[in-house]
């Protein structure tokens, strides 16, 4: 049983991690992400991957939605702000990689940084909307914008490479999609320690008293925005690189709600509540297609018949959370960690 | 202690026991799941079978065409096994749906192919076939067709082990046009589209085409997919009073609604559809609004009592429901897919991506059943070949109103 951590300073106050077994446990998990790659099927790669890339997005509209309480729809238009950026220059420049990823970032920041503008005046629904409004407007110039975004056939690129190395497979994109993720939430959990954090945070709970304190509210919203859309570009970014064709309907305004309902499920204002809700929304799907498929030997066609029932059952799990866990998934690994520390006692 | 006490003690457990409780099984559901995938991947293919997957959208917006591609394919390929397979070898259909979402549709695909090693493929969209492209060739074993009839596909140098059971989008536009033009010469044309990857695909060559064959497109007119207040874009069809309308990139709406209302115009335009808004069940939906909508189809249509058509009786037995357009389509797909393995096998080739598309490029004067009215030849990527249908609302069927147009005949 353990029941604290003793605390000796602020420093130690203010760690990511308050004892050594969670360290343990945390390299436990990046000694598993190494040897992944080696054991798991074409299959299990490709979903890791995606899963990464769906972290990344998720935990940037954390930081504005989680984290400053800035509602906003528009994540799936600014990953396109940055699928496009990173397409545009592999197949115009050529640049290296990281230099196109982190182009498709700022890109997609200043982009965010716009959109932002709004949020100053409008708060809530009122801004959602105005998010909504700017995913339109970025749908139509993916579209129309021919000469740059290729129109509605979209671009096709060529695979990413890294010192002459290929990266046109899952297992390949795995160590370049993975680690940028493990960077960007490592940055994010970070950023709540610092300053600009703190006042994004004080903003969200109450924004009146947050200027009151002195924080300018203009500046870090309009932060908040640039560095969720930085994420999303960053995330837009990989995406492109791993499914190589961009078009105006790779990034449609479901996609932003999936991100919504991640962060939502997951748990809103938490780091792992963005990582284990987008985990949830990617993988449960698919596991129930699994559950689906091993009906087939005793019921003939059940993936015709049951894939309706699947979205529905999918559809009842996130209202199930809703209803039953509003805090999201993060709240409930919190409560098992509880329990396992105090047991025998209850929590 | 009596169950009833029991009972009640469960119920008056802590909320995080109960909490613990109720993730336990959470959690030994989803080790569940794991380890059911796991044998899943275990399970070995039989090494005679022949395997045909797909990424069907059963669910999402196109779910109306994934299920009876679905039933299609089925079919075919129990009609293949009751025959005794190919050379002996059985065809086994391993589906998986995708609810028409690329990441869906290409996790699918990495699924299908981790399991088993399938020879033929069926893909739901244009954005999974550009996806697939370089992964299709990489894995070299397989030859896939789909949903789309994008012009963009119909490259054989792009995109070399993939094809599509009908004409392109361009092909599709070619027959109307040839149609307009034998049926009204020098007649005026106007172009109706969704704003989408799928409504502008023949838009540009489509007018290059009309004006080849001297008729005159008058106006083009783009709407949001699915939208239903189009009143503004009637009155510019009105302004262009066109002798035909082409409506492309939508399933249904808005076609009624600008029918109806160019009606109440007084409007004598001819309206017509490409192949997603012509099967019977979406022009019936349409109502009285409906008669006379024409459109370009390249299968027969399934109540077709035509002598030469063998194969939709034997489906019409095997289904005594109606069975859509997509049926067609997969059923046809599949059946070229099998002839494309039966000549590669007969050949004494491996079956790999390059054979068998090799084989199925071979298909020439090919009798498909009756599904096509005509022999057909698949020397690129596409069938070039439909005909005219026109709505009978009365008689609630498609009724033909042109002989089969092959545009491979006449240079379209």
């Amino acid at each position: 049983m353990r029941i604290g951590a003793a605390k000796e300073s602020y420093a130690a106050d203010e760690a990511l991690f308050d004892t050594a077994v969670q360290w343990r446990w945390l390299l436990a998990f990046f000694a598993l992400l190494a040897i992944f790659p080696f054991v798991a099927t074409p299959y299990w790669l490709f979903m890791a991957c995606l899963v990464a890339i769906n972290v990344a997005s998720a935990t940037g509209l954390n930081i504005l939605t989680g984290y400053t309480g800035l509602v906003s729809l528009g994540q799936a238009a600014f990953m396109g702000v940055g699928a496009y950026t990173v397409a545009w220059l592999e197949i115009n420049l050529g640049t290296p990689v990281l230099l196109n990823l982190a182009a498709g970032g700022l890109m997609a920041g200043a982009a965010g940084m716009l959109v932002g503008i709004p949020s100053l005046r409008v708060k809530g629904l009122y801004l959602a909307i105005a998010t909504i409004a700017a995913s339109v407007i970025f749908h139509f110039i993916f579209a129309n914008w021919t000469s740059v975004t290729g129109g509605v056939s979209g671009l096709t690129m060529p695979p990413a490479t890294i010192l002459g190395l290929t990266l046109d497979e899952p297992r390949h994109l795995y160590w370049l999609i993975v680690p940028i993720t493990v960077l960007m939430v490592t940055g994010a959990a970070n950023l709540f320690r610092t300053r600009i954090g703190r006042a994004f945070i004080a903003i969200r709970d109450r924004d009146i008293s947050a200027e009151v304190l002195g924080i300018r509210l203009l500046r870090f919203k309009l932060l908040s925005f640039a560095l969720s859309s930085f994420y999303a570009g960053v995330a837009g970014g990989l995406w492109a690189y791993f499914f190589r064709v961009v078009t105006p309907e790779s990034f449609p305004l479901v996609m932003s709600i999936f991100f919504l309902a991640a962060i939502i499920v997951g748990g809103m204002g938490s780091i792992l509540g963005g990582i284990l809700g987008a985990v949830f929304m990617t993988l449960v799907p698919e596991a129930l297609k699994m559950a689906v498929n091993w009906l087939s030997p005793w019921l003939p066609d059940a993936v015709a018949l049951l894939s309706p029932v699947r979205v529905i059952v999918f559809g009842a799990l996130i209202i199930g959370f809703l209803l039953f866990e509003p805090q999201g998934l993060a709240e409930i690994w919190r409560r098992l960690r509880r329990q396992f520390h105090l047991w025998p006692f209850r929590t | 202690m009596t169950k009833d006490t029991k009972r009640q003690d469960a119920r008056q457990a802590s909320p995080a026991r109960r909490g613990l409780r109720g993730y336990g099984t959470a959690l030994a559901m989803a080790g569940l799941l794991g380890l059911g995938g796991a044998s899943q991947v275990g399970s070995a293919q039989a090494a005679e079978e022949i395997v045909f997957g797909g990424s069907i959208p059963l669910t999402g917006v196109f779910a109306f065409a994934g299920e009876g591609v679905h039933a299609g394919i089925q079919d075919w390929v129990q009609i293949v096994n009751e025959a005794g397979g190919i050379e002996g070898r059985m065809l086994r259909y391993e589906p998986e749906d995708t609810a028409y979402k690329v990441d869906a549709s290409v996790a699918a695909f990495k699924r299908i192919t981790s399991q088993f090693q399938p020879n033929l493929y069926y893909g739901d969209s244009t954005a999974f076939s550009k996806t697939i492209n370089p992964e299709l060739e990489r894995n070299g074993r397989m030859i896939m067709a789909g949903a789309s009839f994008a012009t963009e596909l119909n490259d054989p140098e792009v995109f070399p082990l993939q094809f599509m059971a009908g004409p392109d989008y361009t092909e599709m536009f070619g027959i109307l046009l040839q149609h307009i033009a034998d049926t009204q010469p020098g007649a005026s044309v106007a172009f109706v589209y969704s704003d989408t990857e799928f409504g502008r695909d023949p838009i540009e060559p489509g007018r290059a085409r009309a004006e080849a064959l001297g008729l005159e497109v008058v106006e083009t007119i783009v709407t949001p997919p699915g939208s239903v207040d189009i009143s503004t874009e009637v009155l510019k069809l009105r302004r262009a009073r066109p002798d035909y309308a082409i409506f492309h990139g939508y399933v249904q709406a808005p076609i009624p609604e600008f029918i109806s209302q160019a009606r109440q115009m007084g409007m004598e335009t001819r309206f017509m559809g490409t192949f997603w808004s012509m099967d019977h069940t979406v022009v019936m939906g349409m109502g009285e609004v409906a008669e006379g909508f024409m459109g370009v189809m390249p299968y027969r249509y399934y109540y077709d009592e035509a002598a030469d058509a063998p194969m939709l009786e034997r489906i019409r037995e095997m289904r005594p429901e109606y069975q859509s357009t997509a049926y067609m389509q997969g059923f046809l797909t599949a059946m070229l897919m099998t002839e494309a393995v039966e000549r590669t096998v007969a050949a004494g080739q491996d079956l790999t991506g390059p054979n068998l598309k090799a084989a199925l490029n071979s298909i020439e004067d090919f009798d498909t059943g009756g599904i096509i009215g005509v022999p057909i030849s698949l020397p690129g990527n596409s069938i070039p070949v439909g005909r005219i249908y026109q709505a009978d609302i009365a008689a609630q069927k498609m009724v033909p109103v042109s002989d089969w147009i092959r545009l491979d005949e006449t240079g379209g």
